[in-house]
């Protein structure tokens, strides 16, 4: 796994020592690039062969892995692709240096490796941070070799090129943080969303690092070998929301490319889980779907690459897990209250429709007619010049008799 | 140049002719599109909308069309309560214009509405609802034309029966008689009705609230329609009179012209008079000064109307052609002054337009035009148009030498 | 010379007329008690209470008031999505959005009839077509009474009665509570769906008690701290509580008034037909005198002419 050659291959060369063809190479690009339609500069604008030729040329960037108050869950969703193939190929188009979970190494020998590697790459490596980090009681409840996780995360972060919170514990304490949160557990990068939140974390104690978060329980790992990526083909980080999230998988809501969104709008919704309604597949909001308040690409990117397999497709209702204020805080089958949507959709009646118009054919019988109304008028009128108007009368009027 | 002593039909002119046609097709397109507004409804039809409910036939064949039939009222009520003797010679023009108009506009209304057969309630007092404005139009106009103007267009009907269908003459004579005896309590209803339906009218739009421009919306709007209706009045018979010259040579009596004209004018002046009190007392004048469509309006009515009033108060008032033109400019600055609080001037909500649909306006114009036929023809038949003796007397050689046995003259002085 | 029975008559009527019609005139006047006192809600009075900041905007609402109604879905906008524009012959009730140029700011806003206290449409249907439930304040429309010619929508301040322009039999449509639904003890169709409760149905007292409640409890989250339709027009059976000034939802800025108050003028005048008789007879009184003077003159030509006289 830890590669202890000191001037590291490039990608290609890698990938091409581990024996896979130029088309799986392919292949793994244009997946990239459907990760990301927009949003990541080294796919910007470039076919898939222009892509794999960035890439290709990129030294294999070196990622050590930290776990901390973590299910693995995030790795897992690494390694579960259901093509196998991909797992490797991320594998080799990475340098894992340091992963617990996937190191053959254990023990003293794992301290030792860990040592190494971020002494190897000391700057250049990207961390890679999974799980939560208590910080209650000098972060006693989680402990890595007898240090605690907030010194280990300083150490190791400090010496870092960037560092990429995966997962929701990681970006904002996920699971472990639930309510009453006895541990403190908090996201590497404090994620402020209420005045009344407490800033806690790794943004308090390192506060010169790029950080990205990739919070999802778990995230898509396309996400995270964008985000990875373009940190090794182009340098830098692609770019981040206000709570340090990519926007290219994480501007837009669930709701917004819900497949059941027809049936919200137009007012289906199931009612009960195995009713009728929710039977035929309608909307899930009234049983608690969170996706009208949560951020994250799972309508277009589905897990493991199985097609509909994601929690709204297999009728359940979606729980926010990437966001910090609704996943794992909210009660599962709560209703949203507000509903905020980026873009409501036209369909909306104004609040002033537009109504009316003028007809050609109406607009020129009208014209006819008053024409015509003017035109007699004037015609009329010259005849009526005559020797005998009124004023002539008047001179005469002593011959009328008088009467009546 | 004469004095009008008598009204005379227009004789020596046939009825059917190239005008009669051209009114008949016109008038047989609105019918025909009429039956086919009844058939798919008023959507297709019609301009109309939910904002703009009504459309142009209510509001011009109605409102503004029996506004120019105000003639009977108008006239009328100089002629018999202010005793204006002279007005007598022109009060059956007023009369057949104002039951035209009225009439056309009644059918119209029939037209416009999209159940009809629900009007027969109007005849059920126990079922009004007497806090409506429509409804008090609707009750009193009809009442209006049924009968006091329908009665009182009776009688160059019961001459034309009695000279030309002698049979009838005894039949004809005694409703005459009847008819006299109760003209005067006819002729009251024949100005109390059109005071309340033209102001009510007017109370129509109060409901518009402040969607109806601020420059026509007043609690003072009946008020100020039925006194619009006085000189539109006005304007519709010096208008029918003065073309009755061009088109057939009937002379024109300077005197009762000149009345007229007294009266539009004193009207006319005293309507601008109190619309711009009205406007200052509500604190509205700057909206009249500052540019803008209604504005404009508010301008173009203004002055189409004071203006002539004051072309017919000066000199140049009496030469024909100015008179024609003053009173012209009035009758269509009145129009537009009732056709805005409606229409022009009324902005439901913001977004809604309305403009008449082709059909829409066929129909309407149909309906004019059926006006105008009943006109023509009823003035070529009846004793309507005002005239001399002397025409007389040459109508009747004429009418004597193509229908042998009619006498039009020497009857001797009949018990009243 | 003696006096006949006919001037006496004659000169008390003359005498009479200028009373009489002070009379009337102050009499006519005379009614200023009634005229600014808030318009009392029916007993049984039950209304909506509709709360813009809960509403997600998923049109369900749309979807059951069409069910409730047996209206068919309107998809003339784009002939597949049922999204009427406005209130129409198949719509009686719509959301509508309203949203700011920039995108910054929307809110949405539940459209239906607003069942006023003094309804504009009860005061001008000429023949009690639109009626309102002296019991529960509904105010619903009869059709056997309708003659279609949609002075309720000139009048209406809301812009609610809805014509069906396409029909042969046209009615007039708009909501009414789903009244049959509230005869079987049921609610209306919109508030039995509303996921978020945004809009419910209670008696008015209840649901003006639960808005003003809500407004004391939430300070600075309701526009205007005030419910709409409390005093507005008079009062209205519909209540609404919304984030965004109530005018840019395009709900009118009404006063206290009822809008019929505005042909207070017109009844006064027309009280016991007193002024109408009075005029009526002092012109019929002047036409007959001058009658007879121009019946005179007319003899008086005929003689000398030999021509029938033109009445």
């Amino acid at each position: 796994m830890a590669n202890d050659a000191i001037i590291k291959e490039t990608i290609a060369q890698s990938l091409k020592n581990a024996g896979y063809s130029r088309r799986d190479f392919l292949q793994l690009c244009t997946t990239i690039m459907a990760t990301a339609p927009m949003g990541l500069a080294f796919t910007e604008k470039a076919t898939p062969a222009e892509v794999a030729k960035a890439v290709g040329k990129a030294k294999k960037p070196s990622v050590v892995w930290l776990h901390f108050q973590d299910c693995t869950g995030c790795s897992e969703t690494l390694l579960r692709t259901s093509k196998p193939d991909v797992a490797d190929l991320i594998l080799n188009v990475i340098s894992l240096d340091y992963h617990e979970t996937l190191m053959a190494a254990c023990g003293q020998q794992a301290e030792d490796a860990l040592k190494s590697a971020v002494s190897q790459n000391t700057g250049k490596f990207v961390l890679v941070v999974e799980g939560a980090i208590p910080v209650k009681e000098q972060g006693i409840y989680m402990k890595l070799g007898g240090r605690p996780a907030l010194e280990v995360l300083k150490d190791v972060g400090s010496k870092a090129a960037a560092i990429i919170a995966i997962g929701s514990c990681a970006s904002w304490g996920g699971v472990p943080s639930a309510d009453p949160n006895p541990t403190g557990a908090t996201g590497v990068d404090s994620i402020i969303t209420d005045v009344d939140s407490i800033r806690t974390g790794v943004d308090s104690i390192i506060t010169e690092k790029p950080i990205v978060n990739i919070p999802g329980c778990p995230p898509n790992p396309y996400t995270l070998l964008g985000v990875v990526l373009e940190f090794a083909v182009m340098g830098k980080l692609p770019a981040l929301d206000a709570l340090k999230r990519p926007k290219f998988a994480y501007d837009r809501l669930i709701h917004d490319h819900c497949p059941r969104r027809a049936h919200f709008d137009a007012g289906r919704f199931a009612g009960q889980f195995g009713d009728a309604n929710h039977r035929e597949g309608y909307c899930l909001f009234k049983l608690g779907c969170k996706g009208p308040v949560t951020h994250a690409g799972c309508p277009t990117r589905h897990f493991n690459e199985v097609v509909d397999a994601w929690p709204i497709a297999i009728g359940a209702p979606c729980f926010g897990c990437t966001e910090q204020s609704v996943g794992f805080r909210m009660p599962a089958f709560e209703r949203v209250a507000d509903v905020h949507l980026a873009t409501p959709p036209d369909t909306y009646a104004p609040i002033f429709s537009t109504v009316g118009k003028i007809g050609a054919t109406a607009a020129g019988l009208v014209g006819i007619a008053a024409g015509a109304m003017g035109g007699a008028a004037w015609a009329t009128s010259q005849k009526l010049v005559s020797s005998d108007d009124a004023v002539a009368v008047e001179r005469r009027k002593p011959t009328i008799a008088g009467g009546k | 140049m004469t004095r009008w002593e008598r009204s005379v039909p227009v004789y020596g002119i046939p009825v059917v002719n190239r005008g009669f046609w051209g009114l008949l097709i016109v008038v047989a397109i609105g019918m025909v599109l009429t039956v086919f507004r009844e058939v798919v409804g008023l959507g297709i039809t019609s301009g109309m909308s939910d904002p703009y409910a009504w459309g142009l036939w209510k509001t011009f064949n109605v409102m503004v069309l029996t506004g120019l039939g105000s003639g009977a009222f108008a006239v009328g009520i100089a002629a018999w309560v202010f005793n204006r003797t002279k007005l007598h010679s022109v009060m059956r023009v007023a009369l057949l214009t104002s039951f035209l108009a009225y009439f056309s506009g009644l059918a119209m209304l029939g037209v416009d509405v999209g159940r009809p057969w629900n009007f027969y309630w109007v005849m059920l007092p126990w079922q009004w609802n007497l806090h409506s404005p429509l409804l008090e139009i609707a009750f009193c106009m009809s009442m209006y034309a049924t009968l006091p103007l329908f009665l009182e267009n009776l009688p160059p009907v019961f001459e034309y029966v009695i000279y030309e269908f002698p049979k009838w003459g005894g039949i004809a004579r005694f409703c005459e008689k009847v008819l006299t005896k109760v003209y005067p309590f006819l002729i009251g209803l024949a100005y109390l009705l059109p005071i309340m339906h033209q102001s009510s009218l007017g109370a129509l739009m109060l409901l518009g609230g402040n969607r109806v421009n601020a420059l026509w919306q007043t609690p003072f709007l009946p008020l100020i329609y039925v006194w619009a209706s006085g000189f539109l009045g006005y304007n519709c018979v010096v208008l029918c009179l003065l073309l009755a010259k061009v088109a057939w040579g009937r002379d024109v009596d300077p005197e009762v012209l000149a009345e007229m004209n007294r009266i539009t004018c004193w009207v006319a002046f005293t309507w601008t008079a109190f619309r711009f009190a009205d406007i200052l007392v509500r604190g509205k004048i700057l909206l009249a000064l500052r540019p803008s469509a209604y504005s404009l309006l508010f301008w173009t009515e203004t002055i189409l109307i004071a203006g002539s009033a004051y072309l017919l108060y000066s000199e140049k008032g009496k030469k024909l052609q100015v008179m024609f033109l003053a009173h012209a400019a009035c009758a269509l600055g009145g129009m537009i002054y009732r056709f805005s609080p409606t229409t022009l001037a009324f902005r439901p909500r913001p977004g809604a337009f309305y403009f008449p649909s082709a059909i829409e306006v066929l129909i309407c114009v149909g309906f004019i035009a059926l006006m105008v036929l009943g006109y023509i023809i009823a003035v070529k038949k009846l004793a309507i148009l005002p005239g001399t003796n002397a025409d007389w007397l040459k109508m009747a050689k004429y009418e004597e030498r193509i229908k042998p046995g009619i006498r039009l003259t020497g009857y001797a002085p009949v018990e009243h | 010379m003696a006096i006949t029975r006919r001037e006496v008559f004659k000169n008390i009527a003359k005498g009479s007329l200028p009373i009489l019609a002070a009379g009337c005139v102050s009499g006519a006047f005379s009614e200023v008690a009634h005229d600014n006192e808030i318009v009392p809600m029916p007993k049984g009075a039950v209304g909506l209470l509709y709360d813009a900041t809960k509403c997600v905007g998923c049109k369900s609402c749309m979807v059951a008031c069409a069910r409730a109604n047996d209206l068919e879905p309107d998809t003339r906008t784009d002939g597949l999505h049922q999204s009427p524009p406005a209130l129409n012959s198949v719509t009686k009730n719509i959301i509508k959005l309203y949203r700011t140029a920039d995108g910054s700011d929307h809110s949405y806003f539940k459209q239906q009839c607003m069942h006023c206290a003094d309804p504009t449409c009860v005061t001008a249907c000429m023949f009690e077509a639109m009626r309102k439930d002296p019991e529960t304040g509904i105010v619903w429309w009869l059709g056997s009474k309708c003659v279609g010619c949609r002075y309720c929508e000139i009048a209406c301040p809301f812009h609610i009665p809805a014509f069906q322009w396409g029909r042969f039999n046209p009615k007039i449509v708009k909501c009414e509570l789903c009244r049959d639904r509230l005869g079987k003890g049921l609610e209306p169709g919109c508030t039995t769906i509303c996921p978020t409760q945004a809009v419910i149905y209670g008696p008015h007292a209840v649901l003006l008690a639960e808005a003003k409640r809500r407004i004391a409890q939430s300070p600075g989250r309701y526009a205007e701290s005030r419910v709409y339709g409390e005093t507005d027009g008079g009062g209205t059976q519909v209540l609404y509580l919304s984030r965004v000034p109530f005018r840019r939802l395009g709900l009118p800025d009404l006063g206290y008034d009822p809008v019929p108050e505005r042909l207070k003028f017109q009844h006064r005048i027309y009280k016991w037909f007193a002024l109408p008789t009075v005029l009526y007879a002092g012109m019929v009184f002047y036409a007959s005198r001058n009658f007879k003077q121009h019946a005179h003159h007319l003899v008086e030509d005929q003689k000398t002419t030999g021509l029938r006289p033109q009445l």
